[in-house]
């Protein structure tokens, strides 16, 4: 056979692949047929992503590609399962948004297949040029996602936002990025540790300027601004996504780059990452008591969420990764389910998002104010609940690390934090009942009924979760 | 195994009573108190074991690696605690069956009952501290479901949040706590770590961990200054108050300071924190309590007040203080929750709870009120009872005890609750059960059925029995349990009624006299607490809250205003911050590197002149738009002429290319929009973010300054030299482009051909709908008389035909001379498009009969195609060749196979700059001609 024509070893990349062809097979499709063609490409969509999953759980080993400048190991396919699921909840649950005749947009299954495309690229970019293109067909696909809705002025403002702040945060993670390529003469993770082993002044300046891109895309404070506003202003279902699937992607190249360039200089990333960790935590807990929208809240709840999975990075420990890993699952996982809650929140007249909207929950709808509540519990740190173990690993882990300060303060803001949870969780079960909202359609119960039972029964058999972290964390090291 | 069944029992057990109400009440309860009754029997086998000095214990592992087991252990302190759990439940379950009404759902609260019982029964049996975390919050979910069981009460309403709130986050300080202390003793499970202590105690972290716990403790059992959950929460049914706020929950928090007793006991720090909290809680919740009208209010404070004297003893870290902790708190749970019930009974029967509307229930209620009366006696520290017992070890304890050097503070505080528990037992049964009989009861009291006070009597006779017969009754199981606590050996102790005359009988006396006095003067002392102060807890917890939110709401304001310019502010300070922190830290080095500076010519002065006097003016006129776009091509002419000066005539000359291109998009687009931009800025806003953009730029510069001052190696030698051999080539910059790197170029063709594509989407639309009918509105500044001036006009004619001769002649020589596709392309596009800008554009499409769309697909493909044709030869994608021909006329020329892609190259770019500029210009025109017609239309226009 002719040399020349032997196609590239891309076994590593078949999920991704399937993902782009089939996004691009339904953009044609969404093309030709017009927007009736959105349920269909929303099914399919689904689908895809589905099969994308089987896909990266059928993978075995360590294998790479393009010169190692992709990779797919444990680690990666780990996030990329938690990544897909968020992304497939969430078309999901966008099923009722876009039923609406005027917001049949069939681009929206096919944004987040790009966007989880770009994600996937991200978890296993090994170098930092593949680090930048999958977080730019992320974050580019987000930035038009924000703004879906472009009749409303919040939406489009929250969009434009977003991708200022975007554009300007993804400057400095170039501008970082070049200066570690200067002072180390390579792009990828594994050269810069050996060629970092040092430390230096360009490599710290370098350091510093990634990681500040980074923490935009964590949303870690105050790299945060963008949140609260978006997450208020773009379309529900738009939240929720934002809130998932992106996040994982973001903290695993940050624990990725991390742990794999820059393990030499441990010291100095770990005090940006334990000033922004504090900094979110604090934040996030302090912030959210002010607030009445819910979706606002849930936009300073994930702010001190990702602190709170920073404390595992700033470990810099397989315990430390390990617990991000378990981190960010869970969070996922309650996260999907308070959003099934928040889209189910709309009454005759439209979706409403004030917290006040709750009153009386318990009485109205019980079984949704119960899993609601066993989320609020949850996401609050209450065992034995699943939000509980979370926190445990990650305490656990900046304990390990003799990070106790990091730690005690982790515990007083989540004493903070738990405040907002458990008055959400007051005034469902114990005010006077407001209007009633519209029975929730079967989607968003299933998800809502998975993710409480999830949060509810973690605690009987957390063993598969937790090993399988504790593996992806050991291709780490 | 067992063990683990006694904790378990009651949770599997919570699915009976909801299926069991279906046959009844009396079978739900009959059901309800079997699981009790079972979980006890269990207990009860493990005696003998306890107290053969003998510890059983089971293991299952959870998740082994994070320290985290399901493990279980009975010791004396755990034994005493499940017992008085499983005891208490099962007299409340018989009560609550005759307490219930018929309309409530008796299931849902059996149901709640045994979860909260196996969750209080778990912290008491867990070896694993981290288990007992979260048995602990479990206790705080199911009290929630309890508390909310009877939510229509709208006063449950702000006390269930207070409950919730303050034991929840207490709770998550306590899983810090334990986390620290695992870590210190370097192990989970309490049967170990019980032996580490003094590894505990001279760890560095021991005030961290100790405050933790504490706060764990503190907020569950309502210890000053958190004790204002409990009586708020005393609006949930009499059943529930009895059990969770007096027998069960809220000694939780007793129970972990004992439990822990011999790992975090015995510094002065735990003295200090622990003895004194108990006693400010103890006087303070007494004398509260003594003004409280709500019988269960009294109780509730009454409650606090003894859970302080209890953690003051424990706080004492003597064996003695545990003894006395110990005794009392079984003392307590006996006549405490005895007392809530007859609350219960009174209100049920009477239809109130305010002592002020009752009085005289003595000849009414006789078998309730000489319960009650009994009760309360011990709780007075009436002698012959229990609670006399107790509060005498206290007093005694309390008498040997310095505080800070002061030997009077203990004493006299300590005499003082004593003093006002007298005083608030009489008031509640004067008030109550003596006292004249009222003719204005809102029901009919009579005494409840059996069911109904026979827990009460069984806790009554407990109070008796254990008052007479100290030493026979009790004494093993204090000494048991006390001994376990201590975790050794416990110093000779008797338990008697009379101790000889010791301080403690003096203080007691004068305590029970005292009381009494008190209560005759309760008039006068009424008005002493209505001139004092009195923080209200709701009302200092509201308040806190509302200013935690103003607070809160004041940090975000003034962190975010919603608008950019602040956000961007905030990322770029930090991030400029985190560098200089960086830098610093590093141990600032010297910021110039080795390389040697080149010269400065006149011409590179000059240039930097004139860069600098540019970026001045745009920032004095960057609102003037039109002058902002002359200032910043004058920047990048700047940039191209060092591009020269460097000896890089081919990116000069792309550089130029592309200024003026651009220059001339946003000279057409500018057009559109308005001249100005508008000033919202104040001044002080200026200032600072001129503050704010000299402070980044000068660390830029700096950055940049270091970087160029270092030597560096770079790749330019490598492809210098491989230039001409391997891509046949002397124009390396254009070797790069079309073969070392054609890989990027072919991507980057097909970039720029859909961002062509995209301005010609975007554009387009906006010929048609309400974009359309908005450029309409535009007004358009009066132009000069004759738009298409003549001599540009032929002057832009003439030089086509020789532009588009040196587009080609640069194309050709671009592989050894400076020049390529991409320039020549650049040069074609502006003699085009200089047709457009002179001649209109109207004429200029008419006689444009080449395809702009044809074009771009046509270079992507050519350029495609010049790649695939490599692979014919064998070679990987977009391999170059090249050779040497000899052609008549011409002689000796050199054709590489990358000479195709470049063409491909040079047609994308014409497509797409025709296709952008032209279809901006296109827009511009419909604008023109509407604005005419609606001139015409109106006739304002000028002719």
């Amino acid at each position: 056979m002719n040399q020349a024509l032997q196609f590239p070893a891309l076994q590593a990349l078949y999920p991704e692949i399937l993902l782009v062809v089939g996004a691009m097979a339904l953009l044609m499709l969404g093309v030709f047929r017009g927007d009736r063609s959105t349920g269909a490409v929303n099914g399919f969509a689904v689908l895809l992503l589905v099969a994308a999953g089987i896909l990266v759980c059928l993978q075995d080993g360590t294998a790479s590609a393009f010169h190692g400048s992709f990779v797919s190991d444990p680690f990666a396919r780990f996030l990329k399962v938690v990544a897909l699921i968020g992304s497939a909840v969430t078309i999901v649950l966008a099923t009722e948004f876009l039923s609406a005749p005027h917001r049949q947009r069939y681009e929206f299954a096919i944004l987040i297949m790009l966007a989880t495309a770009g994600m996937m690229v991200l978890i296993s970019a090994t170098d930092l040029i593949a680090l930048y293109l999958g977080l730019e067909l992320m974050s580019l696909s987000l930035y038009v996602i924000a703004a879906l809705d472009r009749d409303s002025l919040r939406s489009t403002e929250a969009g434009l936002k977003y991708f200022v702040l975007g554009a300007l945060s993804s400057g400095m993670l170039l501008y970082g990025s070049s200066l570690v390529y200067g002072f180390t003469g390579t792009v990828e993770f594994a050269g810069i540790a050996k060629a970092a082993q040092n430390g230096g002044l360009g490599l710290t300046f370098g350091l510093v300027f990634l990681f500040a891109g980074l923490c935009f895309k964590v949303s870690a404070v105050p790299f945060h601004m963008w949140t609260p506003d978006v997450y208020e202003g773009a379309p529900t279902p738009v939240t929720a996504f934002f809130a998932s699937a992106p996040k994982v992607a973001a903290m695993s190249v940050f624990v990725r780059a991390s742990m794999t360039a820059f393990p030499g200089i441990a010291e100095q990333w770990q005090q940006i990452i334990v000033f922004v960790s504090i900094a979110s935590m604090v934040l996030g807990g302090f912030a959210g008591i002010g607030q009445t929208n819910i979706k606002r809240l849930m936009a300073y709840s994930s702010i001190g969420n990702m602190g709170y999975a920073l404390i595992g990075l700033a470990a810099g420990s397989p315990d430390g990764v390990q617990s991000v890993l378990i981190y960010v699952s869970l969070y996922v996982a309650m996260t999907l389910g308070m959003f099934a809650c928040i889209i189910a929140m709309r009454r005759a007249d439209g979706p409403v998002e004030k917290i006040a909207d709750l009153a009386g929950l318990a009485r109205t709808k019980p079984a949704m104010a119960f899993f609601l509540a066993m989320l609020l519990f949850s996401l609050a740190g209450v065992p034995p609940l699943a939000g509980f173990f979370g926190k445990f690993y990650v305490f656990l882990a900046a304990m390990k690390a003799g990070l106790y300060t990091l730690a005690i303060l982790g515990v007083l803001a989540s004493v903070v934090a738990a405040y907002y949870y458990l008055a959400i969780v007051k005034i469902m079960y114990f005010d006077e009942p407001a209007t009633p909202f519209e029975p929730m359609r079967g989607e968003l119960k299933t998800v809502l009924a998975v993710s409480g039972l999830f949060v509810l029964l973690f605690f009987v058999y957390p063993a598969p979760l937790v090993e399988a972290a504790a593996a992806a964390a050991k291709s780490l090291f | 195994m067992r063990i683990a069944l006694i904790v378990l029992i009651p949770f599997i057990g919570a699915v009976i009573p909801p299926l069991a109400i279906r046959a009844g009440r009396n079978v739900c309860t009959a059901a309800t108190a079997a699981v009790t009754g079972l979980a006890l029997l269990l207990l009860l086998t493990d005696v003998p074991a306890v107290f053969s000095g003998r510890v059983p214990g089971l293991r299952v592992d959870w998740l082994p690696q994070a320290g985290l087991s399901f493990s279980f252990f009975i010791d004396g302190l755990g034994l005493f605690f499940a017992g008085l759990i499983l005891v208490i439940g099962l007299l409340i379950i018989i009560y609550a069956r005759f307490y219930l009404g018929r309309t409530d759902s008796m299931g849902r609260f059996f149901c709640y009952l045994l979860l909260f019982q196996g969750s209080m029964v778990g912290i008491v049996l867990s070896d694993n501290i981290l288990l007992l975390v979260v048995f602990w919050e479990l206790t705080s979910l199911s009290s929630f479901l309890l508390i909310g069981y009877w939510h229509h009460l709208p006063a449950s309403r702000a006390g269930a949040r207070m409950a919730l709130i303050v034991t929840g986050a207490g709770g998550l300080a306590l899983l810090g706590g334990m986390l620290l202390l695992g870590h210190i003793a370097g192990t989970f499970e309490l049967s170990e770590l019980l032996t580490r202590g003094e590894v505990v105690k001279s760890s560095p972290l021991y005030l961290p961990t100790l405050i933790l716990i504490l706060l764990g403790a503190f907020t569950k059992s309502a210890q000053f200054p958190f004790h204002v959950w409990l009586p708020h929460a005393m609006a949930a049914p009499t059943p529930v108050s009895a059990y969770l706020h007096s027998a069960t929950m809220v000694k939780a928090g007793v129970f972990l300071l004992a439990r822990l007793w011999p790992v975090l006991s015995g510094t002065p720090e735990w003295f200090l924190i622990v003895s004194a909290t108990g006693l400010v809680t103890m006087v303070v919740a007494a004398w509260i309590a003594l003004f409280k009208d709500d019988l269960k209010a009294l109780l509730a404070f009454s409650t606090v007040s003894h859970l302080g004297l209890m953690t003051m003893l424990l706080g004492f870290g003597t064996p003695f203080g545990v003894i006395a902790a110990v005794f009392h708190v079984l003392n307590h749970a006996t006549f405490k929750a005895a007392l809530f019930m007859s609350a219960g009974i009174v209100d049920h029967e009477a239809g109130t709870r305010d002592i002020r509307r009752l009085g005289g229930l003595r000849r009414l209620m006789p078998v309730t009120s000489s319960l009650a009366i009994v009760t309360a006696a011990s709780m007075a520290g009436v002698p012959l009872f229990n609670g006399f017992l107790s509060k005498e070890m206290m007093l005694e304890e309390a008498a040997h005890t310095v505080y800070a050097g002061q030997a009077w503070l203990f004493p006299i505080f300590a005499t003082a609750g004593a003093l006002l528990s007298a005083a608030y037992s009489a008031r509640l049964v004067w008030c109550v059960f003596l006292g004249p009989k009222r003719q204005d009861y809102p029901r009919h009291p009579h005494d409840p059925p059996l069911g109904m006070w026979l827990p009460v009597a069984v806790l009554a006779s407990a109070v008796v029995v254990i008052g007479l017969m100290p030493a026979i009754v009790a004494g093993a199981l204090v000494e048991r349990t006390a001994s376990a606590a201590v975790g050794g050996a416990l110093p000779q102790f008797h338990l008697a009624i009379w101790h000889g005359l010791t301080p403690a009988l003096f203080m007691s006396g004068f305590a029970l006299t005292g009381g009494l006095a008190l209560l005759w003067a309760y008039s006068s002392l009424e008005r002493l607490r209505l001139a004092l102060p009195r923080p209200d807890g709701m009302t200092l917890f509201q308040g806190s809250v509302a200013g935690l939110v103003r607070s809160s709401r004041f940090v975000l304001g003034s962190l975010a205003d919603g608008g950019l310019p602040r956000d961007l502010a905030v990322i770029v300070l930090t991030t400029a911050g985190l560098a200089l922190a960086g830098y610093v830290q590093a141990g600032p080095g010297p910021l110039a590197g080795t390389r040697a500076a080149l010269p400065a010519t006149i011409p590179a002065v000059t240039g930097w002149l004139v860069l600098l006097l540019a970026c001045g003016l745009i920032v004095r006129h960057h609102y003037d738009r039109l002058a902002a776009l002359i200032i910043i091509s004058v920047i990048g002419l700047v940039v191209s002429l060092a591009f020269l000066q460097f000896s890089a005539p081919d990116l000069a000359l792309t550089q130029i290319s592309v200024e003026i291109v651009t220059t001339i998009l946003l000279l057409l687009a500018l057009n559109l929009l308005p001249r100005t931009t508008p000033d919202e800025s104040s001044t002080a806003g200026k200032l600072g973010a001129g503050a704010l953009a000299t402070t980044v730029g000068v660390g830029v510069a700096a950055l940049a300054y270091a970087v160029m001052t270092r030597g560096t190696e770079t790749i330019s030698d490598y492809h210098i030299e491989q230039s001409k051999p391997a891509g046949g080539g002397t124009n390396v910059v254009n070797v790069i482009l079309v073969d070392f790197r054609g890989f990027d170029t072919f991507g980057e063709i097909i970039v720029l051909s859909i961002a062509a594509l995209t301005i010609f989407a975007l554009l387009d639309s906006a010929l048609h709908g309400a974009a359309r009918r908005r450029i309409r509105t535009l007004r358009f500044l009066p132009r000069a008389g004759d738009p298409h001036p003549l001599l540009l006009t032929v002057v832009t004619r003439v030089l086509l035909p020789l532009s588009l001769v040196v587009g080609i002649y640069v194309l050709l020589r671009g592989h050894n001379m400076p020049g390529g596709g991409f320039i020549a392309g650049l040069i074609v596009a502006i003699a085009l498009l200089m047709q457009y800008m002179a001649s209109g554009y109207v004429w200029a499409h008419r006689r444009a009969r080449m395809d702009a769309h044809a074009m771009i697909g046509g270079g992507v493909m050519l350029a495609g195609a010049a790649g695939l044709a490599s692979l014919a030869f064998g070679r990987p994608f977009l391999t170059s060749t090249f050779g040497y021909f000899h052609v008549p006329l011409f002689g000796e020329i050199e054709l590489a196979s990358a000479m195709a892609f470049d063409i491909g190259v040079f047609f994308t770019v014409v497509g797409t700059c025709i296709l952008s500029l032209a279809t901006l210009s296109r827009v511009e025109e419909r604008a023109e001609q509407a604005s005419k017609q609606t001139q015409v239309k109106t006739g304002t226009g000028a002719p």
